[in-house]
């Protein structure tokens, strides 16, 4: 008699807890790519970047996206309130470049805008190269803009930082997505002054420094 | 008297008390949290007013209307869209119980899904409710679900095909309001709920409209907005007061392809421009540890600290959590600066409302050892 009762008793604890094991995953994450690097390795290149130390734009300023994150629009909130108007097209092209003599690229990759513009990493890479290219070849000064800090780094906003900083004059990054000095090296690589600033708040002065 | 019936007698009766206890409380999650609105509060309304087909039926809903004395523009708050993400819950019922609107008109549905309320999620370890001590005493509030009731609508299919545009889900998307929009007057309850949502839009000529959530720490798209395109002039020129008042958030544009959500579907179907935004809740994600109300409250876990040193994390974390205050203290800056902004770009409609507290009086000057409900407690009535 006792014995079918603990019998009993432990079957019905062992359903208990088969239950309860079987989880949780009603709605599991998307669990993508981890972002940003470990934060503690040294800024590299940092040493050898300098600040900018005098101004080498001007307008008419043409204004795109490198990765289509809605960061363009907060550069041209910036760059509006710094008096700079730029012409915003975040999907430019060779043929919008007109008279602009500077380029800005706001860098920044979001899935969410490429969705929104109905195009892949691969398309918009193909798009910047080519706008870069031509404005590179036209003799514009080009403005590469991080402001995004780590949540613009990762897998997708790391594609787009490269190619961005590559024929760059002048470069403005939130220190916190250069925590592992990919920019500082950037920078040193394309020997172009380069100018950390602490938050996006900050961006706005060296900004409109940068124009004569 | 004979031993075996003693004993079924006992086991009977213990098994009736069992059923009898927890069918109460079965029962009693189903009644709404009381609210106690503030004279700010000059109407209330139910979402069946609106879309008179959801009356009686657990997707119905109070909204607070809050008119100003000055005409203006019209803004909508839709709190607790999804039951499990408390901050936009709170900040939905901060807004109606110390608010006071000075121009144009507010409408605030702090249970935008109502049903989602009277459930949790199975096999989460969610609590059933947390407290917070108020002006008023202690103050119960409900831990729902992400999805209504199933209950109030099931079956769910295998496949959810959005309406509208015929985007294909999981079944138990269903019962996600936040992928039924822009509704269906004929469709399931959930779809009619999202309806009655973009009825109250339409018939109240509503300009601006925030959708308050909260994300797992380590979902991509976490301490931001998402903006429709009508809206990302105010989102952007509303974000850049956001960053010089030192509150890091990155801006979203609200995907083409993505159906069924506010942002997307409330912008393409009616007038309003909508806005999302997204706090950091630690009770909702999968690598947390303990899960209680002062999870809910604190966001203090150590597996998630040990998450942000790993780097899986969107966000940053330590041990100091993320308060409840902190995450209700970004939307209502959130609101606060892009209803200014909106009143900057359309000067003919504005809204005005003052009350509320700023991130830096909720959360930033706040005495640490009064984060985690204390601290927003004192707007609470
Ligand atoms: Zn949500």
């Amino acid at each position: 008699m006792m014995k079918k009762k603990l019998a009993a008793l432990g079957l019905a604890l062992m359903l208990t807890v088969s239950l309860a094991a079987c989880g949780g995953g009603s709605s599991a994450p998307a669990s993508s790519a981890a972002p940003a690097a470990p934060a503690a390795s040294e800024p590299a290149g940092g040493g050898e970047v300098k600040g900018l130390e005098g101004p080498i734009a001007e307008s008419p300023i043409l204004l795109t996206s490198v990765g289509q994150s809605a960061d363009v629009e907060m550069v041209k909130v910036m760059m509006d309130k710094g008096g700079l108007s730029p012409e915003t097209n975040s999907l430019a092209t060779e043929a919008d470049l007109g008279d602009s003599k500077t380029l800005v690229l706001a860098i920044g990759g979001s899935s969410k805008g490429l969705g929104a513009a109905g195009i892949d990493a691969n398309q918009e890479l193909d798009r910047v190269n080519k706008l870069i290219a031509a404005a590179d070849e036209k003799g514009l000064t080009i403005i590469a803009l991080h402001i995004g800090g780590e949540a613009r780094r990762g897998d997708l906003s790391d594609k787009f930082v490269a190619p961005s900083f590559e024929k760059a004059d002048y470069a403005i990054v939130v220190a916190d997505g250069n925590k592992d000095g990919l920019m500082s090296d950037l920078a040193s690589k394309a020997g172009i002054p380069m100018d950390e600033v602490a938050t996006m708040a900050d961006v706005v002065e060296p900004l409109k420094a940068a124009f004569k | 008297m004979n031993k075996q019936i003693i004993t079924a007698s006992v086991c009977l009766l213990a098994a009736l008390s069992v059923a009898g206890i927890t069918g109460k409380n079965f029962m009693e999650v189903k009644k709404p949290d009381e609210l106690r609105p503030g004279p700010g509060v000059t109407q209330t309304k139910m979402l069946s007013d609106y879309f008179p087909d959801i009356a009686g039926t657990n997707a119905d809903s109070t909204v607070y209307v809050m008119e100003g004395e000055q005409p203006g523009g019209k803004m909508l708050v839709l709190g607790g869209t999804h039951a499990n993400e408390p901050s936009g819950y709170l900040a939905a019922i901060t807004f109606v119980e110390s608010g006071k609107v000075e121009q144009g008109t507010v409408f605030v549905i702090p249970r935008t899904c109502n049903s989602g309320f009277t459930h949790n999620d199975p096999q989460e370890g969610s609590p059933q409710y947390y407290t917070i001590q108020t002006k008023g005493g202690p103050r119960q509030f409900r831990y729902g679900s992400r999805a209504a009731n199933p209950l109030d609508q099931w079956p769910d299919p295998d496949v959810y095909v959005h309406a509208a545009s015929g985007q294909r889900l999981s079944g138990s998307e269903t019962r996600n309001i936040n992928r039924t929009y822009p509704g269906r007057p004929d469709g399931t309850l959930t779809e009619k709920a999202s309806y009655a949502v973009r009825q109250l839009i339409d018939t109240e000529g509503v300009n601006l409209t925030f959708d308050l959530h909260e994300a797992s720490p380590e979902y991509p798209v976490i301490n931001a907005t998402v903006a429709h395109e009508t809206a990302m002039s105010i989102a952007s020129n509303g974000m850049f007061e956001l960053q010089m008042a030192g509150i890091a958030m990155s801006l979203e544009p609200s995907p083409t392809n993505l159906h069924g959500l506010t942002h997307r579907e409330l912008g393409d179907y009616t007038d309003t421009l909508p806005l999302l935004m997204e706090t950091a809740n630690a009770s909702q994600g999968r690598l947390r540890g303990k899960t209680n109300a002062d999870l809910v409250l604190t966001g203090k876990d150590k597996c998630y600290v040990k998450a942000q040193k790993l780097g899986f994390l969107y966000v940053p974390y330590d041990e100091t959590g993320h308060p409840i205050e902190e995450r209700v203290g970004r939307h209502l800056q959130g609101i606060y600066e892009y209803s200014k902004a909106y009143s900057a770009q359309y000067p003919e409609s504005p809204i005005v409302y003052n009350g509320l507290p700023s991130y830096q009086e909720l959360f930033l000057d706040a005495d640490p050892s009064e984060l985690g409900g204390t601290q927003l407690g004192k707007y609470l009535n």
